[in-house]
């Protein structure tokens, strides 16, 4: 049974002559434990279909599943509470509270769990203790470094301990030691059993994930399982093909790399991933050890 | 510390990082507070020395008025066309057991003329006995008395002593009334309150015996507009105040054209419009209360909108639209209760500096303080809920792509 389900998912932005088609009937399955990588040009749709995996947009058509339940329709409240409980998100620009130290942004989703003072701030404390950022507790956003309040930032997605953790191009405004850090602890995190669906334009960064889906025009044109510790194929083609230095180099390789793809490719074969995924399981264990 | 701590502490935390923004938010609850306390204040304190001092003259005085008696709006008595009371009602009320003196006040028209004109003043007809019903006692002379072989003699009110005479102590003095010439064997002292009736000024007042009045009538147009009935101190009044009617029904064939009015019922017409003018301030305050609210609801509504990036971030990590509203309405209400907060200690500022350079003592109640307190954080929920619904309302994406 997947965790998560897309069938014919269709999102509209604006009126009339102004509609956008963000998201074009994708389908989409993702099992527990995986660790994904959604790699396009920018406008394809990505951060769309994260938005809505995340419940924190609608589609406009099509039916989305979470753990086997229709959550497409749900009310505010319900996809909060949901959201709260089941989905933890880090984001590109970190969005930390800037007025409250480190140890009160970890906190603050706890406190809509209505967990007590004392007990948040341990668990806080905890799971900043586990991403490295024990001594940094009492700091605030301004005074870390990219990496740290990205660190700061995955230690407050995983506070209510989620068992996805949805993450929009989290090391785009880290340099290559920050990525590395969060990538690190991101994969750290997927070893525990959380599955991991994160968007990037940096193919190097295939090399965490388990399986990597391109998109194209809010559609998904390609969907590849990939071994831990390897480049994707075919996001490896267009980086051996473009000389990539710099993010803005990374984004247009990808975008190059989306050009050349076929139009008709099929989108998701899940009989594949899950045997593909399995494989990767054996790979991660090697390339971790 | 719990979700609504949390919250509360959430908010002082922005109060103190906008602190400017804050305090001018606060500025209208503050102004409206402190005008509401201290208005109510002023006019409770000015209403209580008004009571104190009607009591001094009339605590144990019932009073009888006529219901046909007309009066003008600028504090002199009109001579009514007919007045329902007369000399039998006098009499009568005097014979009663527990009255100790009854005593008319029969008001007449006309100038005075001594030194000067004297046009401020009323000519009232009385007994020997008023000085002693109205615990008043006189500055210089004495009060005319029933042995007086000329009953054309006055005693005069301390503001109509000045009007008529150039001199201090017009004792012996004449004057032209009515083509009547009366010698003056008295002054009464000041009256710091009008007692008996907020339109009768004693201060200025000619007072002449009833005899005199008797014989004038008949060209000035006179009648008795009240009656004073003093009654025994240790007497019930309300039991006297029952005799009285029953006395005056009887000499009236059981018509009620008459008013009886117990010594609270006088200070408090006293002080009606006292009360119209509070009730105006208060009204003026409210306004300023209001302003105040439409200032947070539009500081409200600026920081919703400034922090609608917050508010999709809070909502990505779990927060619900109710958590969301609550906190904050919670910033609202603090905004405001901070407001009132200070509010309160300007009013009681503002109090010490009332009563050290003015002789206004106002009367601040820890009641006063509750209400002033309470109506700020009322506004806090009127004016902070449209903004806080607006804030939980918004969807996590709309509220996330604000930067």
């Amino acid at each position: 049974m997947s965790l998560i389900k897309l069938e014919e998912v269709s999102k509209l932005y604006g009126f009339g002559d102004a509609t956008t088609l963000a998201l074009d009937e994708v389908n989409l399955s993702i099992d527990k434990g995986e660790f994904i990588a959604v790699m396009g040009p920018s406008g394809c749709g990505k951060s769309t279909l994260l938005n809505i995996l995340g419940l924190l947009d609608r589609p406009t058509n099509g039916t989305y599943k979470l753990q086997n339940r229709v959550v497409e329709r749900l009310s505010q409240t319900r996809a909060a509470k949901l959201r709260r409980d089941t989905i933890g998100f880090i984001f590109q620009s970190y969005n930390m509270l800037p007025r409250q130290t480190v140890l009160e942004n970890v906190a603050m989703p706890l406190v809509y769990k209505g967990v007590g003072v004392t007990k948040r701030l341990k668990m806080a404390s905890s799971i900043l203790e586990r991403v490295g950022m024990h001594n940094r507790e009492y700091f605030y956003p301004s005074q870390l470094s990219g990496g740290q309040i990205q660190c700061a930032a995955i230690a407050r997605a995983l506070v209510n301990e989620p068992s996805i953790i949805i993450a929009d191009e989290p090391t785009g405004n880290l340099d290559t030691s920050g990525s590395r850090l969060v990538m690190e602890l991101l994969s750290e995190i997927h070893m525990m059993g959380n599955t991991i669906i994160f968007v990037t334009h940096n193919p190097e960064l295939t090399r965490y994930a388990t399986r990597v889906v391109y998109m194209r025009d809010g559609r998904i044109i390609q969907d590849e399982s990939t071994s831990l510790g390897e480049v994707a194929k075919t996001a490896r083609r267009r980086m051996y093909s473009v000389s990539s230095k710099t993010i803005e180099d990374d984004l247009a390789g990808v975008s190059m790399l989306m050009k050349v793809m076929p139009h008709n490719d099929n989108q998701t074969e899940e009989s594949k991933h899950k045997s593909k995924i399995r494989k990767s399981s054996k790979n991660k264990e090697s390339f971790r050890s | 510390m719990s979700r609504r701590n949390w919250y509360i502490h959430s908010a002082v935390s922005t109060i103190k990082a906008n602190r400017w923004v804050s305090f001018l938010t606060m500025f209208g609850i503050i102004v409206g507070v402190a005008s509401v306390i201290e208005i109510i204040g002023i006019s409770q304190g000015v209403k209580n020395e008004i009571t104190n001092q009607v009591y001094t003259y009339s605590k144990d005085v019932i009073t009888v008025e006529s219901k046909a008696v007309s009066l003008s709006s600028f504090g002199v008595v009109q001579s009514p066309a007919v007045s329902t009371l007369t000399k039998q009602d006098v009499n009568s009320l005097a014979k009663l057991k527990d009255v100790k003196a009854s005593v008319p006040l029969y008001v007449l028209s006309g100038i005075a003329d001594g030194d000067k004109a004297y046009h401020g003043g009323i000519v009232l007809g009385t007994t020997p006995d008023l000085p002693r019903v109205i615990n008043q006692s006189l500055a210089v002379g004495s009060f005319f008395d029933s042995s007086e072989s000329n009953p054309f003699v006055a005693v005069l009110g301390y503001n109509a002593s000045a009007g008529l005479f150039n001199q201090k102590v017009p004792l012996g003095f004449s004057f032209v009334w009515n083509n009547q010439q009366f010698i003056v064997d008295g002054v009464l002292n000041k009256f710091s309150a009008t007692p008996f009736s907020n339109n009768t000024l004693y201060n200025d007042a000619i007072f002449i015996p009833m005899t005199a009045a008797d014989q004038l009538s008949l060209s000035s147009g006179g009648s008795i507009f009240q009656i004073l009935v003093k009654v025994d101190r240790t007497n019930d009044l309300n039991t006297v105040d029952r005799e009285v009617v029953a006395a005056l029904l009887s000499d009236h064939s059981g018509q009620r054209n008459f008013e009886v009015l117990l010594p609270s019922q006088v200070a408090q017409s006293n002080t009606s419009v006292l009360n119209l003018l509070s009730a105006l301030s208060i009204g003026i305050a409210i306004i300023a209360l209001f302003v105040g609210g439409v200032g947070i609801m539009n500081v409200m509504l600026m920081s919703v909108t400034e922090r609608m990036h917050e508010i999709g971030i809070r909502k990505a990590i779990g927060a619900t639209n109710r958590q969301v509203m609550s906190q904050f309405l919670i910033e609202a209400i603090t905004v405001s209760a901070a407001g009132g907060f200070i509010g309160v200690i300007v009013a009681l500022l503002a109090d010490l500096v009332i009563r050290s350079t003015t002789s206004l003592a106002p009367s601040l109640s820890w009641q006063i303080i509750v209400i002033g307190l309470l109506v700020s954080m009322v506004i806090g929920v009127i004016f902070g809920s449209i903004p806080a619904y607006r804030a939980a309302a918004k969807e996590p994406i709309d509220a996330l792509r604000n930067e």
